[in-house]
């Protein structure tokens, strides 16, 4: 049973990760209808940021973190504006082949930065940490879902309690009109892939501790990224943060039961299956595209 | 129609001229090197097929390339087949493994299959290094013996390089049959307008997933070649960041025709060999270089030619002795 | 050439078919039958869920109630693909032209459709192809161009050039007249007659009320989805129901005629 707990607990904190990550791109998805092909880099610089704070300058895990977060939210506005909005009136294609082109950037530029050879970071809580039920998980697990289930509040209740929320929610609806009522909407846009990156970020810093930085981590995190959003439900954020949990649940006993080497093809092999039996999601209804 | 045609035949034979005659002056350094340009000429066309005629954009052909390279070689270091039938078997092989996965993967809508494909390729080059007994693992697969036909085996640089070319070749017409067929017209179709497509007929999930088979038969085919010339296959060949070079040869050049795979393959092919001291930075001024080309000319060289001659055209028209 | 429809039997049943999104109803119970060689006008004001329709007959929605049949045949739950297969074919509000394509790929996408029916005049299609471009007016235009070079009114003309030549059973045609001036409708009535002689069941939504009035042999009324009335276009003119809902109540327009 001990095992279990264990595989479940680290799962699902790794799942959490996933579904920030997730939430990240579906928060862009919802502002400008692309799926954000560099959302995997976000991770990756936000724990290097986080490295360089923490570990090269010495200072506290939370207030890398932090810093992290903040840096991540600039990196957010370059990206928009280098990225997307010179192509916000283009085909998504054109979108896409630039933020993969963003992502290479990212990719290099971080090898560059910090070298290729993997790093890691102070974790936010050392020990063991004791439960209710007599089992022990590792400290950094619960201080990830801790952190994560802040973050998702903080992220709700800023879209739906907030006024600035509002205002991005409104021009992820409809640009146009949002612009017609006075909204300055590259602004909106801007807090919008600030917030994705900062959350995504902070996941990098978060996993750190668990696995290793490198360079290449991006595309695998963007890979399972968009397997949680399929799995849970397209656009949705609950479905993103859902379909996280899964794909880290499936990733953790998957690697425990049958292969770590074959990880992200059980990963791959569930979305098929859901995109076989149910391809709108499990936590979402089918969309109408309008002719 | 005569038009087309007839420029599309100057330029194959202009292209087929420099290259026929381009061994004349190189050494076998050179050669291999150009060799490997007409291997990539090949993936880079099969993301013609797949996004500069069907709309879709992938990340997994280089995946599809090893696929097909470790599939010629175990049919002929394994199995004991010759080279002919395992390069034949290598291409049908992929070709069917795409398409199949096809089903799966575009029912996702158009560009959700692209992550898919990025998965898609992970996995593969995941299998690359890890699947021992078909791939030898993280060591490859060596010896692999050059390709033979009748008896004839192609042993040096040269001969290599005039058999590719004339693969090349076909291809490229194959290309332009498949241009001005009704599969070809359902891969634009899809390309231009899903929904008009869906309402004249075209089957997006079956028509997508034949797209992406042809594609994986040109990796494939692709992959037999280079398995037959380099002799060993490494899963560090099959990259993600390999697709993306792809990805980039097809923008440069111009994803609306062939020439356009030319034209961005042997330019990045033959830059790789000029900037070598450059070589560390290389990707990220690829990845620069590709954001800024999105802006300024999203449809390559081709397309800047093709704006280019239609303002002079104009200038031409409505200048002051115009009628 | 005619197309072998049994005139007394309808080409295209909708039986009390409905369809919501989230909390509107835009399509309440509608039902009406298509006959061969006939035109069927679909009017009501904008919004009223006439191009919901036509999505629902050409498959891009999926009806939450109520079914649709092709002849005898269920073809509620098929694909749109499959039903262009069958033979409904449609036009776009918005033309929807493949724009890196010339003009002859375009047309050939209708001819391609023909021959995946396994019609067999479908290969011979140049004399077809030829008399269609002239009805609509095209016959002047190079078709090595790109679409782009065509008016608004002429890419309207050649979606519905392009629908012809795939040999249809059902004709939907969404506003087949807006953005076109008035000579350019000639070439839409043209077009219109063709398609009836040869036994085309034609469905046009329009809301220029003399081109509507001319053509329709019938008409349906639509309102939020609801049908107010089906009839002969003289009795649709009069119908205080329809007045109202074009003019929200009290107006004295067919009366004054």
């Amino acid at each position: 049973m001990g095992q279990i707990m264990q595989l479940f607990v680290s799962g699902l904190s790794t799942g959490v990760v996933y579904g920030l990550i997730a939430m990240g791109m579906v928060l862009i998805f919802r502002a400008v209808g692309v799926m954000n092909f560099a959302q995997g880099e976000f991770l990756m610089f936000g724990g290097y940021l986080c490295y360089t704070f923490n570990q090269l300058l010495g200072w506290n895990i939370m207030i890398s973190l932090i810093l992290a977060s903040v840096g991540m939210g600039v990196v957010g506005v370059l990206f928009m504006r280098a990225a997307y909005w010179p192509l916000r009136k283009a085909q998504a294609r054109a979108i896409i082949v630039s933020a993969m082109g963003a992502s290479m950037v990212f990719k290099e530029g971080s090898r560059l930065i910090w070298g290729s050879i993997p790093v890691k970071v102070d974790r936010v809580l050392e020990a063991p940490v004791k439960l209710a039920g007599g089992g022990i998980i590792q400290g950094q697990y619960l201080a990830i879902m801790i952190v994560a289930a802040i973050l998702m509040l903080f992220v709700y209740l800023l879209l739906e309690k907030t006024f600035v929320g509002h205002v991005m929610q409104a021009t992820a609806q409809d640009q146009y009109m949002a612009s017609m009522v006075g909204v300055p909407v590259i602004f909106s846009i801007a807090m919008t892939f600030a917030l994705s990156a900062m959350i995504t970020g902070i996941g990098g810093g978060l996993l750190a501790p668990l696995f290793f930085l490198n360079n290449t981590m991006g595309s695998t995190a963007g890979a399972k990224a968009f397997a949680a959003i399929v799995i849970g439900g397209f656009g949705s954020v609950q479905g993103a943060v859902l379909g996280g949990l899964i794909v880290g649940l499936v990733e953790v006993f998957g690697g425990a039961y049958i292969s770590t080497t074959y990880q992200l093809v059980l990963i791959y092999i569930v979305l098929i299956i859901v995109l076989m039996v149910r391809p709108q999601g499990i936590f979402s209804s089918k969309i109408q595209e309008k002719a | 129609m005569k038009n087309k045609k007839k420029s599309s035949i100057i330029v194959l034979l202009t292209a087929l001229a420099v290259f026929a005659l381009a061994p004349l002056g190189m050494g076998n350094y050179m050669l291999r090197v150009l060799n490997v340009a007409l291997i990539t000429y090949l993936c880079v066309l099969s993301v013609y097929v797949l996004l500069g005629m069907c709309g879709q954009n992938s990340f997994a052909q280089a995946g599809l390339w090893g696929v097909g390279a470790y599939m010629a070689a175990n049919l002929v270091l394994r199995a004991g087949f010759p080279p002919v039938i395992a390069l034949l078997a290598a291409t049908a092989g992929t070709a069917l493994f795409a398409f199949v996965l096809g089903f799966a993967f575009f029912r996702l809508r158009q560009y959700y299959f692209t992550f898919a494909s990025v998965g898609l390729m992970t996995i593969l080059n995941g299998l690359f290094m890890n699947w021992e007994p078909v791939t030898g693992g993280a060591l490859g697969m060596q010896n692999i013996p050059k390709f033979s036909v009748f008896g004839i085996m192609l042993e040096s640089e040269k001969a290599n390089f005039y058999f590719i070319l004339i693969i090349c070749v076909l291809t490229f017409v194959v290309m332009r049959i498949l241009f001005y067929s009704s599969i070809g017209r359902s891969f634009m179709a899809i390309r231009d307008n899903e929904i008009a497509a869906n309402c004249m007929g075209v089957n997006s999930l079956l028509t997508k997933s034949i797209a992406f088979g042809i594609s994986g038969a040109l990796c494939g085919i692709a992959g037999a070649l280079y398995a037959f010339l380099s002799g060993y296959l490494s899963y560090q060949t099959f990259t993600y960041q390999q697709s993306t070079m792809y990805l980039i040869m097809i923008m440069l050049g111009g994803t609306i025709s062939p020439v356009g795979a030319i034209i961005g393959t042997m330019i990045i092919s033959l830059l790789q060999e000029f900037v070598r001291p450059l070589a560390n930075y290389m990707q990220l001024i690829y990845g620069a270089g590709i954001m800024i080309l999105m802006v300024v000319q999203p449809e390559g060289i081709l397309g800047g030619g093709k704006a280019l001659y239609e303002t002079l055209h104009k200038r031409k028209r409505t200048g002051p002795d115009a009628a | 050439m005619k197309h072998y429809i049994n005139e007394k039997e309808p080409v295209l049943t909708l039986h009390n078919v409905v369809k919501r999104f989230g909390g509107v109803t835009a399509a309440d119970h509608v039902s009406f039958e298509l006959y061969g060689g006939e035109v069927f006008g679909l009017i009501g004001p904008n919004g009223s869920g006439k191009t919901t329709l036509i999505n629902l007959i050409t498959g891009i929605y999926s009806a939450d109630e109520g079914n649709i049949m092709l002849g005898g045949k269920k073809v509620t739950k098929l694909s749109t693909h499959t039903r262009s297969k069958l033979g409904i074919i449609r036009s776009f509000q918005h033309p929807r032209l493949l724009g890196r394509c010339d003009i002859e790929t375009n047309i050939l996408v209708g001819v391609d459709l023909a021959v995946r029916r396994r019609l067999p005049q479908a290969r011979d299609y140049q004399e077809r192809m030829n008399i269609l471009l002239e009805t609509a007016g095209l016959s002047g235009v190079n078709l090595k161009d790109s679409t782009e070079r065509l008016s608004y009114g002429q890419q309207k003309m050649l979606e519905i050039v392009r629908a012809m030549l795939s040999y249809p059973k059902v004709l939907l045609l969404d506003e087949p007249a807006a953005g076109l001036n008035r000579s350019e409708m000639n070439y839409i009535r043209a077009l219109i007659s063709m398609a009836t002689n040869e036994g085309i069941a034609v469905l046009l939504i329009e809301h220029a009320m003399d081109l509507v009035m001319e053509v329709c042999n019938r008409i349906t009324v639509l309102n939020f989805g609801k049908q107010i009335t089906t009839g002969l276009p003289s009795e649709v003119q009069e119908n205080t129901a329809v007045i109202e809902a074009y003019l929200g109540g009290g107006g004295q327009l067919a009366a004054n005629q």
